[in-house]
């Protein structure tokens, strides 16, 4: 009887070992499909949009023969057919090489490297902030949400959240920079110290983070309304658990899911910058440079960051599907 | 611990303040000047050598550190590297690098003559090889730079009379308008770069004008210009020239309101209409008001009917209320147009027609011309008994103006569709003539493009669609001589043709405006820099 239970628990485990390993091949799969594609699509995207890179390169009121054009076009390879292009583009990929930007004379990498590295710096911080606090204020405003404090924030979270990005980074602007005097109007530093840095992003991280707050929060606040409701929080307080230990300890974990899946897409949105933001502060940040690359036709540029942005989500998914495992029980089960 | 409502709160705010508060305490050692605190070592500074500087904030932002290939950097850098050539106020072309030139009889052979007082900030003297490297890397490198490429024969140097003359294969009649835009590079620096166009650094560059450029810095979205130590030209007044770039007109203006800079430059542009109210409210700031040579138009191709017929043009010409869209596009700083096209402020210009609101007189025309409703639906008929439909092609910004032509042109029994498209399908079917009614801008540089008057748009042998050999032989004739006289007659011709033909209708002119700092006086301007010129630079001074 003992070595058949032994045998049952050894076929469940091994049951169990052989589910998980299926999933990982199927999410690994699922992700290398999803890589390939995003690969091929990042080549047609550009080329999809109507325009001419070579005239754009050439820039308004100034005449050039169409042979002059023509040459330029075999310089830049544009005269090739599609799928040669797309063989070369493939090559230069598993070269780890991203191209050279026709607008900006550097190679991709270089542009690329230099405007993340900021990028990251404001928007990252943004983003944390914004996480922290609207998923913490927005489960005390899901717990108690008939008191007038908390209602008023939901207020003002909704209005953030409806306001035009660009608009509030201009009132922000008005306000501390140009009424008050308080902040600089513009860049990321005046001097390369930690403290021009600083005060420098104070205003745009300010204006990111809570606009990253205000989703937060009405996205916390609705599931934590939800989660209270449940049978377990019931339970939790009919052991004698304080209602903030309950909300913190148990409602908190299960209604933090949607906030993982929003934090995982905003890890795109951490590469692409944020341009409204970028162009108010006058930011070097890579939403100004994949808007630039698109007006300009620069396809190279929109290539290697499109690229950029892509396996920042990729990575981001995986994150949030081991997230997922560890904050809900149910998810490690195999199906 | 226990959580409560009150703690959370508290903790979110007070985060929120101490990374305000970390912001401004720990500013003082890296920035003092921006928060006017005054410590010891800056005093000290500040009264060892009182630095004068001027600032100057620009929309135009620069988007590479290379010299040679951001298109922004290179205008500004026409302080530190001047071209062989620049506009007057006035409107013609004299020396810059150049002191003067000389063009052959067949306008074949073009010498310039090099200023001797010019020396590079390192010491070096320009000489006439600088010119010659400088140009002959643009034809070889510089897209826009081609031509010179492909239609020069020889280049020469002459030392005693420190020149250069270039000789081409075809004759040029303006070649002293196309240098003024090429600025040139120190040889004995820029030789040793195989490939200046990817060439980017944060700078020193070395320069010959009255300054050169110290810093490029993306980051802080500035660009240093310091005194170069050998200049031998007059002194001027300021130890630093700072062009502040803002990505956002929007901050650019509230950085002028504040007194962040002391005046404001965008290339070919105004300082925005709507805001200048406001900035002459503070009391800071005076205004320098010129007359644009860019101006806004109605492009009619005249390849079918209805458009190719005078009459019909005629009556569209008297349905644009001209006065309404210069109002809503300039608020008041514009002026209803000549039907010569060409505004007062280019050279040559003649006055002609004004283009007048008369939409009783359209109607008349129209039916005069044949084009009558005759099934009443408000729509007038074509000779075929076709309702009248056009195109007009607009790009995004230009909606409430494309509305308005509309609201006109359906007044006299025209019906038009309107079509907004992006900007770079705008820009290739306008360039190539692929639309039936375009609302459009000019450029003062494009107005100087071909042979001038704004023929670089609308000769078919260029981004144009008038194929009339009575248009293209007096751009020809335009093209063919350096005679002042001959310039003038065929230039009032060319306006004349406009104003009878009427192959563009011009829609208004507008005003540059640009504001300044009182505390200085001294400004300058011409028709292609604003007020960014030699002069300015050299005689601006405390008032």
């Amino acid at each position: 009887m003992r070595y058949e239970a032994g045998a049952t628990f050894e076929g469940n485990t091994l049951k169990t070992v052989s589910g998980t390993m299926r999933e990982v091949v199927r999410k690994t799969l699922r992700y290398a499909t999803s890589f390939l594609l995003i690969i091929s699509l990042n080549f047609a995207l550009p080329r999809l949009m109507p325009g001419d890179p070579v005239k754009n390169l050439i820039g308004e009121d100034v005449y050039v023969s169409e042979a002059v054009m023509e040459e330029l076009r075999i310089e830049m390879g544009l005269n090739r057919p599609l799928y040669e292009q797309f063989t070369a583009y493939i090559g230069d990929l598993l070269r780890f090489n991203l191209g050279y930007s026709y607008h900006l004379h550097s190679p991709v990498a270089e542009v690329l490297r230099e405007r993340i590295g900021w990028t990251l710096l404001f928007v990252g911080v943004s983003i944390f902030l914004g996480a922290a606090l609207g998923t913490l204020l927005g489960a005390y405003a899901g717990w108690k949400p008939e008191t007038k404090a908390n209602r008023l924030i939901c207020y003002g979270f909704i209005a953030l959240s409806c306001t035009p990005p660009y608009f509030l980074a201009l009132i922000c602007l008005d306000i501390f920079a140009f009424e008050l005097g308080l902040f600089p109007f513009k860049g990321f530093y005046d001097v390369p110290t930690p403290g021009s840095v600083m005060y420098h992003m104070f205003l745009p991280v300010t204006v990111m983070a809570l606009f990253s707050a205000s989703r937060n929060f009405l996205i916390m606040r609705g599931s934590v309304i939800q989660e209270k409701g449940q049978l377990y929080a019931l339970y939790a307080r009919a052991k004698g658990l304080y209602d903030i230990s309950i909300l913190f300890r148990h409602v908190i974990k299960n209604a933090s899911l949607p906030i993982i899946t929003l934090l995982a897409l905003d890890f795109g949105f951490l590469f692409s910058g944020a341009l409204f933001t970028e162009i108010v502060f006058s930011l070097n940040g890579m939403g100004t440079l994949i808007y630039d690359a698109i007006i300009g036709k620069d396809y190279p540029v929109l290539q290697g960051s499109f690229l950029v942005i892509a396996l920042a989500v990729l990575l981001a998914n995986m994150l949030a599907d081991l997230l997922y495992a560890i904050a809900d029980p149910r998810v490690r089960r195999p199906t | 611990m226990e959580w409560t409502k009150s703690k959370l709160l508290g903790i979110a705010a007070l985060s929120i303040l101490f990374l305000g508060g970390i912001c401004l305490v720990i500013l003082p050692s890296g920035d003092e000047r921006a928060f006017g605190i005054e410590t010891p070592e800056a005093d000290a500074n500040a009264s060892a050598k009182p630095e004068k500087v001027l600032k100057i904030a620009t929309p135009n932002v620069i988007k590479s550190e290379s010299l040679v290939g951001d298109y922004y950097l290179g205008i500004f850098a026409h302080l530190s590297n001047f071209p062989l050539m620049q506009m007057s106020e006035d409107g013609k072309i004299i020396g810059r690098l150049a002191d003067h030139y000389e063009v052959s009889e067949d306008h074949k052979e073009w010498t310039f003559y090099i200023r001797d007082d010019l020396y590079w900030s390192d010491g070096v003297k320009v000489t006439p090889e600088d010119v010659r490297f400088s140009m002959l890397y643009y034809g070889e490198k510089d897209p826009a730079g081609r031509w010179i490429n492909d239609t020069l024969e020889s280049s020469s140097i002459s030392e005693t009379n420190n020149s250069v003359t270039f000789k081409f294969n075809k004759p040029y009649t303006r070649i002293d308008l196309e240098f003024t835009t090429y600025m040139i590079i120190p040889r004995h620096i820029w030789e040793s770069i195989e490939n200046p166009m990817e060439y980017s650094s944060k700078g020193p560059y070395v320069g010959c004008g009255p300054y050169y450029i110290e810093s490029v810095d993306l980051n802080t979205a500035r660009l240093i210009f310091q005194k170069n130590p050998y200049w031998k030209g007059k002194t001027c007044t300021f130890d630093k020239v700072e062009v502040d770039w803002y990505a956002s007109e929007d901050a650019a203006c509230l950085a002028l309101e504040k007194g962040e800079a002391d005046t404001y430059y965008k290339y070919a542009s105004s300082y925005p209409y709507a805001n200048i109210e406001r900035l002459e409210k503070t009391g800071d700031f005076s205004f320098v008001e010129k007359d644009s040579t860019g101006i806004c138009y109605l492009g009619i191709t005249l390849n079918e009917a209805p458009r190719s017929d005078l009459r019909f043009r005629e009556a569209l010409a008297y349905a644009i209320n001209y006065e309404e869209l210069m109002q809503l596009d300039t608020l008041g700083y514009g002026s209803v147009p000549n039907k010569g096209l060409v505004p007062p402020g280019m050279e040559y210009y003649k006055p002609t027609e004004k283009c007048t609101y008369d939409p009783e007189k359209a109607r008349e025309i129209l039916k005069k011309a044949g084009y009558e409703d005759r099934n009443g639906n408000g729509i007038v008929e074509d000779k075929k008994g076709k309702d009248i439909l056009l195109e007009l092609m607009i790009c995004p910004g230009y909606e409430r103006d494309a509305e308005l032509f509309q609201e006109y042109f359906r007044a006299v029994g025209i019906d038009i569709e309107v079509e907004n498209v992006d900007q770079n399908t705008y820009m290739d079917r306008k360039d190539t003539s692929r639309y039936e009614l375009v609302f459009s801008r000019t450029t003062p540089w494009g107005m100087l493009m071909h042979s001038g008057l704004g023929t670089g748009y609308f000769d078919s042998r260029r981004y144009g669609y008038i194929e009339d050999p009575a248009f293209t032989g007096l751009c020809d004739q335009i093209l063919n001589t350096t005679d002042s006289d001959t310039l003038c007659s065929c230039a009032y011709s060319l306006q004349d043709y406009y104003a009878e033909e009427l192959p563009v209708i011009p829609v208004y002119w507008k005003k540059v405006v640009t504001p300044y700092n009182k505390k200085f006086e001294g400004w300058h301007y011409n028709n292609l820099d604003g007020i960014y010129t030699l002069d300015t630079f050299l005689d601006l001074h405390e008032v």
